[in-house]
């Protein structure tokens, strides 16, 4: 066996597997989203465009809208939040971070729908925090919690900011410490410091966070159903609707395919941020 | 000599129960190129790091012209730091990096650019000013973060090991190169460095640093040949050290020698001391005050000379003796030739043992 083969025997089992079972899913999505609904729910195999169209029609084009405002909003929540816990934990001492990042992963290790249950019983009208509030004192009409666009919003941000946490924590711990003192030193205050220095450096982790946050919640179906109360619809809770109850396929298809487009883009975009910052990397030795 | 410049009055630090710079007095004056030498872990660094503001002080004060600076944070000090892994901005180009300083002391654009450009011209990188640091060399990043520190004009330019991570040849021409600049701009320059060399190629006065102390502040002729303790005498350059004993009043090698010396000798007798020679002290074939046999062991061969190693009966190791090229041309000397050597009353130093 020649050396130069070996990494690709190595590598078949995972490519098979992705091939597989995610390549060939998302070609027959793809095909499907060209079919025509049949009458009954099943598929009719006659081209067509329309199922396209219909994902840009004002009544779903909105939903979709809708589900990109609440990303959008979890995903800069997340980021915002996860880079400052990220920023404290980088600047503690070196032999404290990794046991506070583990920390900061931990709700990892449970369950997605356990921990989605839990803020349930947090924003519930008796629930925790409406309860902490009047032993506070406060008094009056309590704003509803549960079942709003604000709870899955947080749900989205609580689930997700460990994936920004790890990723802006990558680039900060990476951080020459002596750059940030010599912009010190060439007379920039701690805050010009962070803004011209520190975070320019730092944007790819702020990037790859971002996205994948938006990413995830987009297409996110169980915490709009389970903290929206179906009180709205996202996206996912469409696709998952059209596929499971409606039975049309194809228009799943279609939904499914331009929200794989979307986050496509929305990489590719994350990867130039992070190839621009980086500089190109053009390394000359000498 | 007017007032100093930069007054460092019985600066202490320490980190825990550990002092890194242990009691340090000292005067550097206006223009001056000053070095400070030391081993790794003798507190040089940090003592450049409280002078640049990134280290408070335990104790004592540091004055600039006559006020003290101890509490001032470095960002509103007069002082610029060019740091051992140049600390350059990545996302920046070469011109940006050097244009960030004078921004901070919003100076208006226009003048921003004369400065940026004049010093490119300086060190000769006007052709790079576009481009990122991680597209140059490492003597081109080098010469970029000398420029971002310069452009500013502070009162004080801090060198950390400027020349540490050039290789040898880049090295010697960049000695030179920070002398001219050192002239040129008339700033008072203090260099860190564990070079010895380099130390004495480059400054105007020298100070060796243990354990947080200064050991010996002077000229780099001072330093070299009037050392005042063994660690310094060892420390810089190469140097001979013969065991002898007190007594009479006379420094005595183990074969009962008299070692001439002109220095003052204040050991008791009785008590073990050695006499330190500098290699190219030691001369064949001349009387002098003090006289020495053995067999060369060993030649090394540097082209410009020959460092000879004599073994002889009165150490453990052998002496090292330098003879130029053309002396050796007239000598001839080979490995198993005995060989007898002299030197002058007044190159003999005698330290405690």
């Amino acid at each position: 066996m020649t050396n130069d083969r070996r990494p690709l025997i190595l590598m078949s089992p995972a490519l098979l597997w992705l091939f597989g079972l995610m390549v060939v899913p998302c070609l027959l999505i793809l095909a499907l989203a060209f079919f025509r609904r049949g009458l009954y729910g099943g598929i009719e195999y006659t081209w067509t465009l329309e199922n396209i169209a219909l994902v840009f029609d004002p009544l779903y084009f909105k939903i979709f809208m809708k589900s990109a405002g609440i990303a959008g909003l979890a995903a800069g929540i997340a980021s915002v939040l996860g880079y400052a816990a990220a920023y404290a934990i980088a600047s503690m001492p070196r032999r404290h971070q990794p046991m506070l990042l583990f920390f900061a992963v931990l709700p990892f290790w449970s369950n997605y729908l356990v921990r989605t249950y839990a803020w349930i019983v947090l924003l519930n009208r008796e629930g925790l925090i409406v309860n902490l509030a009047r032993w506070f004192g406060f008094e009056g009409e309590m704003p509803k919690l549960l079942y709003t666009e604000s709870a899955v919003v947080i749900g989205l941000v609580y689930n997700y900011l460990p994936f920004v946490i790890l990723s802006c924590y990558a680039p900060l711990s990476r951080l020459n410490p002596e750059i940030a003192e010599a912009s010190r030193d060439l007379g920039a205050s701690g805050w010009k410091t962070f803004r011209r220095i520190t975070l320019p450096m730092t944007v790819p982790g702020i990037a790859t966070g971002f996205v994948f946050v938006f990413v995830l919640s987009i297409g996110n179906f169980v915490t709009p159903a389970l903290l929206g109360g179906g009180q709205f619809q996202m996206i996912g809770n469409l696709v998952y609707a059209q596929f499971l109850t409606a039975n049309d396929w194809p228009f799943g298809a279609a939904l499914s395919m331009v929200l794989i487009l979307v986050m496509l883009g929305l990489l590719m975009l994350q990867a130039v941020v992070t190839e621009r910052a980086s500089g190109g990397k053009k390394q000359i030795d000498g | 000599m007017t007032r100093p410049l930069l007054s460092l009055q019985n600066v202490k630090k320490c980190f825990g129960t550990i002092a890194a710079v242990d009691g340090v007095t000292l005067d550097i004056h206006e223009n001056e190129f000053f070095a400070l030498l030391g081993a790794s872990g003798s507190g040089k660094t940090t003592l450049l790091r409280m002078l640049a503001g990134f280290e408070d002080l335990t104790a004592g004060d540091i004055l600039l012209e006559g006020t003290s600076i101890a509490n001032i944070p470095p960002n509103r000090r007069p002082v610029n730091l060019m740091f051992q892994t140049y600390a350059l901005f990545p996302h920046m180009t070469v011109a940006q990096n050097i244009a960030y300083g004078l921004e901070m002391d919003k100076l208006p654009k226009a003048q921003i650019k004369t400065h940026v450009d004049e010093i490119l011209q300086v060190i000769q990188l006007a052709h790079l000013a576009k481009r990122k640091p991680d597209q140059l060399s490492g003597g081109q990043r080098q010469r970029v973060a000398l420029a971002r520190a310069l452009v500013k004009r502070p009162k004080v330019l801090l060198l950390d090991e400027p020349l540490g991570a050039l290789d040898k040849k880049l090295r010697g021409e960049m000695q030179l190169e920070l002398k001219r600049l050192q002239h040129e701009f008339g700033i008072t320059f203090i260099v860190v460095t564990h070079d010895q060399e380099e130390a004495l190629v480059m400054a105007d006065r020298v100070a060796i640093m243990q354990d947080g102390a200064l050991l010996q502040v002077g000229t780099p002729h001072e330093i070299y040949e009037f050392p005042e303790t063994r660690f310094a005498a060892d420390f810089i350059g190469v140097m001979n050290f013969l065991p002898v004993k007190v007594s009479r009043g006379a420094a005595h090698t183990s074969n009962g020698t008299r070692i001439a010396t002109d220095k003052p000798l204040d050991l008791p007798d009785g008590s073990a001391a050695v006499a330190a020679i500098r290699p190219e002290r030691l001369h064949v074939g001349i009387q002098s005050d003090n006289m020495l046999t053995g067999e060369i062991t060993a030649i090394a061969y540097h082209g410009l000379d020959l460092l000879l190693h004599i073994m002889t009966p009165l150490a453990d190791t052998p002496i090292i003796s330098r003879m130029t090229a053309d002396v050796a041309d007239h000598h001839n000397p080979a490995v198993g030739q005995q060989i007898t050597v002299g030197w002058s009353a007044r190159d003999t130093h005698i330290f405690p043992a």
